[in-house]
């Protein structure tokens, strides 16, 4: 065990030292960033770049929002932490970052107890939090060298980084712009390049691309993985979107009412979920006969032999079986045979989606990113009343 | 060391917002002058009222519109905290190894240097409109030190109200109530031996009266002592309790 671990670091470790192939103009930097004698030692012992034991939040009020997980991020991997909103993401990265306190429990960041050593754990992470919590009334500049004094870089450092940065996260030329006057994705970006001006050994994103157009999120996703895979940064990602976990994460940890429900790289969880997926509907509103046709659809279909399983949700039924293209027209036949006449039917193989849907019976309802509801403002007011 | 250069670059953030909304300024500017153009206009006859000591009704009131400035720019202090509360700065400022009470003091010390541009602004206004200075340009000084003090203490309490409530509605309430008769409940407008006799019970446990007690008898009188370091003890108790409450607040709401 404790050899898998180290063989997964030094795995880390290699994508540090690959830096200077893949970004040729920036070998300064790459070098830096490796810093392979300072580091080697450290990580050889760190094995995992984040390791959570038993960690538990319980809010005044007895919501249990993180309820006892255990799990690691290893070196130089993108972690993604999926869940429904309300899941507990937030509430378990502001306890890795050490803005709240876990009831129980403890973590280690970097290397650090975050109960015992929180300074040590702040000045290796990098943080970019939910809100776009940048200085309106300053310029993009300004922001960006502020940081880079919280975490005590010299001036000279600082000037230097920042053009880098910049040229990361493609916003030169506005460096002198007040912030007030950049767009949404604009904002994102300046904010995701202050998590990263003191080189972390993790950064932290909180929900990265909610409240940005679809377009926009496409170019933070690159960004991510940029950022992950030639300067070989470990990130711990949450989202409540699937496609986005999907598309960044190495690895997956579904989470749900504060347990982790599911753990894998997304084949793996994809293929926990054998053969194909049918959904189908048999009404045209949701109602409560809608409901009960359902059942009967899914109380018939199940005691079929090659049909594998099967999810009732609101209005649609997802059957699982194995061989989709001739499983389609047995399930008309059958259900045509019961008077269920199915209005839509769809065939796929299976997506995170259906994976969250077997463990926990429920979908993640995305919410669409552009246009942020007033409830969700709401819901974030609360959050950060807390 | 730390602490005061992470003082030193989020002051330099605070005061390049100030600068560059200098609307706020300038509105904590304009009522001040109003009050010395207008109000003294009304009641210009007061100025043959026993009480006043001869003095013009302006050359009684301006230390009050000075101290009444000071106040209302300080009490809103913590408004700019509760922003940061709501954009999410405050929280990402938190995740860094920042000193923590650095947030609080350069907020704090921010207002405390603009509230020092304004005093000097209406000195400037004051005299020009005839204000004679008895204690001239050392008094101006110490009157500095008076009205920081008063000044560093209502921003300190309005931040750790700011963190304490999270929302603006009830903030703006709490400073509006409590402003208002703090500057009623004082010499600030009528001399001392015109007030009722409850008044002037109550003004002894009112921080903004001797504020302006003292920058009153640095205007008209000179330097009393007995007065002067009455108002310099309970100011400088007045801006350590704001502190302490400002430190606990953060340390309780924001940690």
């Amino acid at each position: 065990m404790a050899e898998q671990n180290v063989n997964l670091c030094f795995r880390g470790l290699r994508k540090r030292l690959d830096v200077s192939f893949l970004l040729p103009r920036r070998t300064k930097w790459s070098i830096l960033n490796t810093d392979p004698l300072g580091r080697l030692g450290a990580i050889a012992n760190i094995m995992s770049v984040i390791a959570t034991h038993q960690l538990t939040k319980i809010y005044p009020g007895g919501t249990k929002a993180v309820d006892g997980i255990d799990f690691e991020v290893n070196a130089g991997e993108i972690f993604g932490f999926l869940g429904p909103n309300g899941a507990g993401k937030t509430t378990t990265i502001k306890m890795l970052n050490t803005l709240i306190q876990p009831t129980s429990g403890t973590a280690a960041v970097a290397g650090f107890d975050i109960l015992k050593n929180p300074d040590e754990v702040r000045r290796h992470i990098g943080y970019v939090a939910q809100d776009v919590g940048v200085d309106e009334y300053g310029t993009g500049r300004e922001n960006l060298e502020l940081y880079g004094h919280f975490y005590r870089l010299d001036g000279k450092t600082i000037k230097k980084r920042v053009e880098e940065l910049f040229k990361l996260v493609d916003l030169s030329g506005y460096e002198d712009k007040i912030v007030s006057t950049y767009s949404g994705g604009m904002r994102k970006r300046l904010d995701i390049a202050m998590g990263l001006i003191h080189k972390p050994d993790v950064i932290f994103l909180d929900e990265p691309t909610v409240g940005l157009d679809p377009q926009t999120r496409v170019h933070i996703w690159e960004y991510i993985h940029n950022l992950a895979k030639a300067m070989g940064t470990t990130i711990f990602l949450t989202t409540h979107y699937m496609e986005e976990a999907d598309h960044l994460a190495d690895r997956i940890a579904i989470i749900d009412l504060g347990k982790i429900i599911a753990l894998g790289t997304p084949n793996e969880l994809k293929q926990s979920i054998s053969g194909d997926v049918v959904t189908l509907s048999p009404c045209a509103v949701k109602d409560a006969e809608c409901k009960e046709v359902i059942r009967h659809a899914q109380s018939v279909l199940s005691g079929e032999s090659f049909v594998i399983g099967t999810q009732a949700t609101d209005g649609e039924l997802a059957v699982y079986v194995d061989k989709g293209e001739s499983a389609v027209p047995s399930i008309m036949r059958i259900l045509a045979g019961q008077g269920i006449e199915v209005k839509t039917i769809s065939l796929a193989r299976p997506s995170l989606e259906d994976v969250f849907l077997k463990y926990t019976g429920r979908t993640i309802r995305p919410q669409e990113g552009a246009h942020t509801t007033y409830a969700e403002m709401q819901r974030k007011r609360m959050r950060r009343q807390r | 060391m730390t602490l005061l250069t992470d003082i030193w670059f989020q002051l330099q953030r605070h005061l390049r917002t100030q600068i560059r909304m200098p609307v706020w300024i300038v509105i904590n500017l304009v009522q001040p002058i109003l009050w010395l153009l207008l109000f003294t206009q009304v009641f210009k006859s007061l100025a043959t009222l026993p009480g006043l000591g001869g003095f013009s009704y302006l050359q009684f009131f301006a230390p009050g519109v000075m101290v009444m400035t000071v106040m209302f720019g300080s009490a809103w202090a913590g408004m700019g905290m509760l922003q940061d509360i709501d954009m999410g700065v405050l929280s990402k400022t938190l995740a860094t190894p920042v000193t923590r009470v650095s947030i609080l003091m350069s907020r704090v010390l921010a207002s405390m240097i603009v509230l020092i541009v304004q005093a000097l602004v209406i000195f400037t206004i004051a005299i020009i409109m005839g204000v004679h200075l008895e204690t001239g340009a050392p008094g101006v000084l110490f009157t500095i030190l008076l009205i920081s003090l008063l000044g560093l203490g209502f921003a300190a309490f309005s931040n750790g109200l700011a963190l304490l409530l999270r929302r603006a509605e009830p903030l703006i309430g709490i400073i509006n109530l409590a402003t208002m008769p703090m500057m009623f409940l004082s010499s600030t407008m009528m001399a001392t031996s015109l007030l009722p006799g409850w008044l002037n019970t109550v003004r002894r446990f009112n921080p903004v009266d001797y504020a302006v007690v003292g920058v009153r008898d640095l205007v008209l009188h000179g330097y009393i002592w007995s007065d002067l370091w009455r108002s310099l003890v309970v100011l400088f108790c007045w801006a350590v309790a704001g502190m302490a409450f400002g430190l606990m607040m953060f340390r309780v709401k924001a940690e």
